[in-house]
């Protein structure tokens, strides 16, 4: 039991960052970023990659760090020549030109079949400690990044990128340059989802290219606008919530029966589907409530 | 690579490029009325071909009536996702429609694979052998196809062009406020609109479907070319829809033989950005939709 939740929470803890990385895109700057599986798979490939040729994981987590932000560069680039809605496609595109080129280059990533394998973090320490540990140094993260935002959203910087989210003529109109920022931002958030792909790697020790498929990146969106996206509340309170939501359905189907697996992946994404379009529809501020933008 | 083989590829990606165009075409018309890419385009294809699929369980329906019965209830269900959900977040961000148009397409997957699974399905329809003009093989499936997306495209350009709903339709979407102010309706147009972009998105799902397989997952694979092709003319122009996809899809037919069929959703991707960057406004586009 205590194995199962340490599990569950790790997991909820990969959700969070990824959401956090989201939450500065999205929520603070109004980037549309639709692709942000991209980024979590070329950090778990990047630091699997590096780790099976005998690379400390150390190197290898900030490695995924440092790659999946430089790979947001070009993006962050175009975005400030896009509309919200065209950068959201490209993303979306993105995400699926990333999925379907590990998928391809099977000399490299060993395609369909993935990279079994992988070192698990903390193995020297054994089963259980291991995923404590997992736990609790992804815990020290999460927490730092929340602190982090917080304290961003505060600076002068994170007005700025307030402003740019709210009005961005009005910040150029003020002698401002919203771009640099814009890029830095999505740089930043890009490299926090390829830190939480590594964590995913090296806990998971196995990945393939179907791990990477866009569903990821709107279970991120669904958290972090059921939780109410612009604070970092919302974003911790909607990963929870997906969390319950993902490990509540694989329960639901002991109570449903006649439905198979297979039956029970297309209700999760039926439910996932209209969650989105209630949420949106309903309550756009996230369940909870937050304040009017 | 003879020219022989380079023909050939040329006239699938023509083909291609006329289904495509239907989706684009589709898309096209809802960015320029209600300002917002339709993600659920894809999806409503899919629900087209499975509809089709369905009516032909019943046994010994041809495939024509199946693709009418599919265009009606593909419409249908169009028309009612704008009355429930699009109607309701005009005026709104457009992430908010976008987000609703990407959840509205996981449903319509996710109901389709929940009750007719996720293997393959075929539509019923004889065998035929392809014509061979000296190595240039032609299948009059594929003619037939062509011949089909090409006549739907010309109506719906009649549509837009020629008839007062397609008067109004290009009034709201160069002004809504100026359009309301001269009297014109919204509510009835819109649905009018929404009926004709899911029997658009059907017809491309039948028409793809008789081309090669119906799975859950076919619609879905051809958001990006749609969207890519839709750019690449100029959002807003319906013309430019058309164009794009010919375009997209004979620069794809060519690339295979250097880079392989999996990688052509690289390539309209690749197409898209390049698009974005050089030309944001497209082959035909105002530049003003564009930032």
């Amino acid at each position: 039991m205590i194995a199962y939740l340490c599990a569950i929470g790790i997991v909820a803890l990969i959700y969070c960052l990824l959401a956090l990385g989201l939450n500065l895109q999205f929520g603070l700057t109004r980037l549309v970023n639709f692709g942000v599986v991209a980024f979590f798979a070329v950090g778990a490939y990047t630091s699997g990659l590096l780790s099976l040729q005998g690379v400390p994981l150390v190197v290898c987590f900030i490695a995924a760090g440092v790659l999946s932000g430089l790979l947001a560069l070009p993006i962050g680039l175009l975005s400030l020549r896009l509309r919200d809605d065209y950068l959201a496609i490209v993303t979306l595109g993105f995400s699926e030109a990333v999925r379907i080129t590990i998928q391809q280059e099977s000399w490299l990533t060993k395609g369909v079949q993935g990279l079994p394998g992988l070192p698990k973090l903390f193995a020297g320490w054994g089963g259980g400690l291991s995923d404590v540990a997992i736990f609790t140094v992804l815990a020290v993260i999460v927490g730092l990044v929340c602190w982090g935002t917080v304290r961003l959203t505060r600076s002068p910087f994170g007005r700025l990128l307030k402003a740019i989210g709210d009005d961005e003529a009005a910040l150029s109109a003020l002698g401002k340059d919203p771009a640099r920022f814009k890029v830095q931002v999505f740089m930043l958030g890009a490299a926090l989802a390829g830190v939480a792909g590594a964590f995913y790697a090296h806990f998971i020790t196995f990945i393939t290219p179907e791990q990477f498929i866009p569903l990821i990146t709107f279970y991120v969106w669904m958290g972090l606008v059921m939780g109410g996206s612009g604070s970092v509340r919302g974003a911790m309170f909607g990963s929870l919530l997906l969390m319950v939501f993902l490990e509540g359905s694989r329960f639901a189907k002991d109570w449903v029966p006649g439905v198979s697996e297979v039956g029970m992946a297309s209700l999760r994404l039926a439910a996932v589907g209209l969650a989105l379009i209630l949420v949106t529809l309903y309550r756009p501020h996230g369940l909870f409530g937050g304040k009017a933008k | 690579m003879t020219w022989i083989d380079f023909a050939n590829l040329l006239i699938n990606g023509l083909i291609e490029g006329l289904v495509v165009a239907l989706p684009a075409l589709a898309m096209t018309l809802v960015m320029g009325v209600n300002r917002f890419p339709n993600a659920a385009t894809g999806d409503l294809l899919t629900t087209g071909a499975y509809a089709a699929v369905a009516v032909q369980m019943l046994g010994g329906v041809p495939l024509w009536l199946a693709a009418l019965a599919s265009v009606a209830t593909t419409a249908a269900v169009s028309a009612g996702s704008y009355q429930l959900i699009f109607r309701k977040l005009a005026g709104r961000p457009m992430v908010a429609s976008m987000l609703a148009a990407i959840g509205l397409g996981f449903l319509l997957r996710s109901l389709i694979s929940f009750f007719a699974g996720h293997d393959q399905r075929t539509f019923d329809m004889p065998l035929v052998r392809a014509w061979n003009f000296g190595g240039i093989r032609i299948l009059p499936t594929d003619l037939l196809i062509a011949a089909i997306a090409a006549a739907c495209l010309l109506v719906v350009f009649v549509l837009i062009y020629r008839t007062s709903f397609g008067r109004q339709l290009r009034a709201v979407a160069d002004s809504a406020d100026l359009a309301r102010a001269s009297g014109i309706r919204a509510g009835g147009l819109m649905l009018c609109l929404w009926l004709l972009v899911g029997a658009l998105s059907s017809i491309s799902g039948v028409l793809l479907g008789m081309k090669a397989i119906v799975t859950p997952e076919m619609g879905w694979e051809s958001l990006i070319p749609a969207f890519a092709a839709m750019v690449l003319g100029g959002i807003g122009s319906p013309l430019g829809a058309v164009l794009g996809a010919l375009l997209l899809c004979v620069v794809q037919e060519l690339s295979v033989p250097l880079l392989g069929p999996s990688y052509k959703l690289v390539l309209s991707f690749l197409v898209l950005a390049l698009v974005l960057l050089l030309r944001p406004a497209g082959i035909l586009g105002r530049v003003q939709l564009v930032r």
